[in-house]
């Protein structure tokens, strides 16, 4: 039976994230949630496995952490998730996370597609699917905002800045899905329950024989303040100032 | 899926503190729960002030109380009376309340927090907890409650427990109360203000992990309600309950008379340099045992917590969780003593109240609604005592009045008589 894989990240919750007065981020008070984009590329997995007549199956590359995740993927619908529970996750770059990913999915039979959210909420790097496609050597399409399963063929079609390109690859391949794919809809009583009884299979670092150091390495993370012009139109009468704010404005290249 | 597959012992519907510890019972009695939060976790949208008297986390576990999500041992009990710009506090330190080989008297509690921890201890028993699902009906069959429809899902059980906090969906559902009336209500709203922990302990004269639970008489305006304050280990629960008939003839906003009170200069140096971290608002029971719901139980059905009702207000303390956590107790060892008998579950739970103290001690409390209907006890009562309190100590040189004139003449002015007074105190003594 061909497989459909939804690869998804567990982050801190963004609205329990402070800054501190000094810039430096608190996220002692974050919960963690399943990546918002990623509930998309989950919907999308269950879509497609469902046209392919295959199984939907999850994969997480976290810490001890996102052990919560694996219930609420598979209350979304998934039949299984595979979860590398590793340390190295936490200072995981899109190098070391895609190539935890991609040792994973190799180990999965009859693959047929593999979906990712164009970028994670917290880092957003969008290096997730490309990378994965490298390491597997498979056709790789991003910002899929629509897509379409005939046979063996997937026709997508990518958002790009001003215009519409439709795409055509032959399965196996990866994809990297828009938000506006689908909306994902918020798990029912009797999905949450049978989440429950589904398969969780989980793989440690070693079991992937592959080096998860990361190529980049975080030095700092830190709040930032906008700066903003700060400019009052308070000259002449009204009429004046309307024209002046809408000269400004042009000039700054919003209008 | 099959309706056997679909069957559960129980459902409960809510895991506040009532549903939690009902599921926690039942599943540690090997029977087969279902917990439905709409939250997307348990205590997500839950407000209390807060503080939980530890007895009845003993009452479900023994020794739990120590792994608990709580706060700090409240040994500092306080009444403030807040008239103008002036206070008098009344300090009650009984470090006893937090000796070392006993559980502490209460603690001061955050509910996101606690209420999370107590439904995974619900889930560690063996209970399944579903958040972030809303049940939207009851199932009837054959005139008993039969099971739940949340969304397009369909759920049964032998028994269906209303643990879904005040003005209760469920219970309107089953039939068993109409549309709560405003009289009996109170409207809370409540700040949670994060500051160091060393600040706190400084500012409140606390030891290590001591706390202090404070009241206030005198911060409505003369609106029925009053004000609380706990310290937490990082934060101060600040916040004040109305009435919300007298709220919506008065002048000023819930909003305005709460920023007051943080500005009052007895209020604003505990808080000074806090941040404010939270704001909510929600409703209690103001009624006590009149409060209570004429039915608790139909056949299939029963009402927990504040769903049923439970809570204690007696101007000096405001008791709903550990009844919320007691009534769950008592409805599961009614599910549990009725094994197979369905129909006995309604009457074991009514006697289980009862032998857990429960239903005695609202009935106990009863008095205090009475006193507390008294309008002029929220304006009158604490401008009085600090009148009296200011004649005392203000020291001008003149002959000083007699200690008598001093409490006559501030009575007059307070346009109170004597007479009120004692009808009041006679009426204080003999209900309380
Ligand atoms: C301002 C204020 C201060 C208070 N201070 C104190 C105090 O200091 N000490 C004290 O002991 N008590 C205090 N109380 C009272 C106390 O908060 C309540 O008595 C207590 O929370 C009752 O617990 P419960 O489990 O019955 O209900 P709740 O805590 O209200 O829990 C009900 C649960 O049911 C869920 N729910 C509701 N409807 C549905 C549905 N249809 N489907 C699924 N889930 C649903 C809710 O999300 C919630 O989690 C205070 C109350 C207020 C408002």
């Amino acid at each position: 039976m061909s497989q459909v894989i939804a690869c998804y990240k567990w982050v801190a919750d963004e609205a329990d994230i402070r800054i501190n007065a000094d810039l430096s981020i608190d996220l002692s008070k974050a919960k963690g949630k399943i990546s918002d984009y990623d509930k998309n590329a989950i919907e999308a997995a269950i879509q497609a496995a469902a046209v392919l007549g295959g199984k939907a199956v999850g994969v997480t590359f976290g810490t001890s952490d996102a052990k919560p995740s694996l219930k609420d993927a598979l209350s979304r619908g998934l039949d299984e998730v595979c979860y590398i529970k590793a340390q190295e996750a936490s200072q995981a770059d899109g190098a070391a996370t895609a190539r935890a990913l991609a040792a994973a999915i190799k180990k999965l039979e009859n693959v047929s597609l593999i979906i990712c959210a164009e970028g994670a909420s917290d880092t957003y790097s969008r290096q997730t699917a490309p990378r994965i496609g490298a390491f597997l050597d498979l056709p790789v399409v991003t910002s899929v905002s629509k897509m379409e399963l005939t046979g063996n063929t997937l026709t997508a079609v990518r958002k790009l800045d001003d215009c519409l390109q439709t795409v055509k690859v032959d399965l196996p391949a990866v994809v990297a899905v828009l938000p506006e794919i689908n909306p994902a809809p918020i798990p029912g009583l009797k999905a949450v329950l049978a989440a429950g009884k589904k398969p969780v299979h989980e793989l440690k670092a070693a079991d992937l024989g592959v080096d998860l150091s990361p190529l980049s390495t975080i030095s700092e993370i830190k709040g930032y303040i906008m700066d903003r012009k700060n400019i009052i139109f308070n000259e002449g009468d009204l009429a004046e100032q309307v024209k002046a704010l809408v000269a400004a404005l042009r000039k700054e290249g919003v209008l | 899926m099959s309706q056997a597959e679909d069957k559960f012992d129980a459902i409960i519907v809510g895991a506040g503190p009532a549903g939690s510890a009902c599921a926690y019972t039942l599943a540690k009695a090997g029977k087969n729960v279902l917990v439905i939060e709409r939250g997307d976790s348990p205590g997500s949208k839950n407000v209390t002030g807060g503080r939980i008297y530890t007895y009845a986390l003993e009452m479900l576990e023994p020794g739990i109380f120590a792994e608990a999500a709580l706060e700090r041992r409240v040994t500092h009990e306080q009444i403030m009376l807040l008239a103008g710009q002036r206070a008098i506090t009344v300090d009650f330190h009984q470090p006893g309340f937090n000796a070392e080989d006993q559980a502490p008297v209460s603690f001061t509690v955050l509910r996101a927090v606690f209420d999370e921890w107590l439904a995974g201890k619900a889930e560690e028993m063996g209970a399944i907890v579903a958040c972030g699902i809303k049940v939207d009906r009851l199932i009837e069959e054959e005139g008993r409650i039969a099971g739940v429809v949340a969304g397009e899902d369909e759920m049964y059980a032998d028994v269906v427990i209303a643990a879904d906090g005040v003005n209760s969906f469920m219970a309107q559902e089953a039939g068993l109360i109409q549309d709560i009336s405003a009289k009996t209500m109170g409207v809370g709203v409540k700040e949670v203000i994060e500051l160091p922990a060393q600040t706190i302990s400084e500012r409140f004269n606390l030891q290590a992990d001591e706390g202090a639970a404070r009241m206030l008489l005198g911060c409505t305006e003369g609106i029925h309600g009053g004000g609380f304050l706990y310290t937490n280990k990082q934060s101060i629960s600040l916040g004040c309950v109305f009435t919300p008939e007298e709220v919506a003839q008065h002048k000023r906003s819930v909003h305005e008379i709460f920023q007051d009170l943080k500005m009052h200069p007895a209020i604003a140096p505990l808080i000074a340099g806090g941040e404010t971290i939270e704001y909510s608002a929600h409703l209690v029971s103001e009624a006590g045992v009149r409060g209570i719901h004429p039915k608790l139980h139909r056949e299939g059905f029963l009402m927990i917590g504040d769903a049923a009702g439970f809570v204690i207000n007696t101007g000096y303390s405001i008791r709903g969780i550990d009844l919320a956590i007691v009534s769950g107790i008592a409805a599961a060892n009614a599910i549990i003593a009725a094994a197979e008998n369905i129909a006995s579950v309604g009457p074991n739970y009514i006697q289980e109240l009862n032998r857990l103290k429960l239903l005695p001690a609202m009935k106990a409390a009863d008095g205090y609604f009475e006193v507390l209907e008294t309008p002029w006890i929220y304006d009158k009562i604490p401008n009085l005592a600090n009148d009296i309190m200011e004649n005392l100590f203000r020291i001008s040189g003149e002959v000083p009045l007699r200690m008598k004139d001093n409490v006559l003449g501030a009575i007059k002015a307070n346009g109170l008589t004597v007479w009120q007074l004692a009808k009041l105190g006679i009426k204080g003594v003999r209900s309380l």
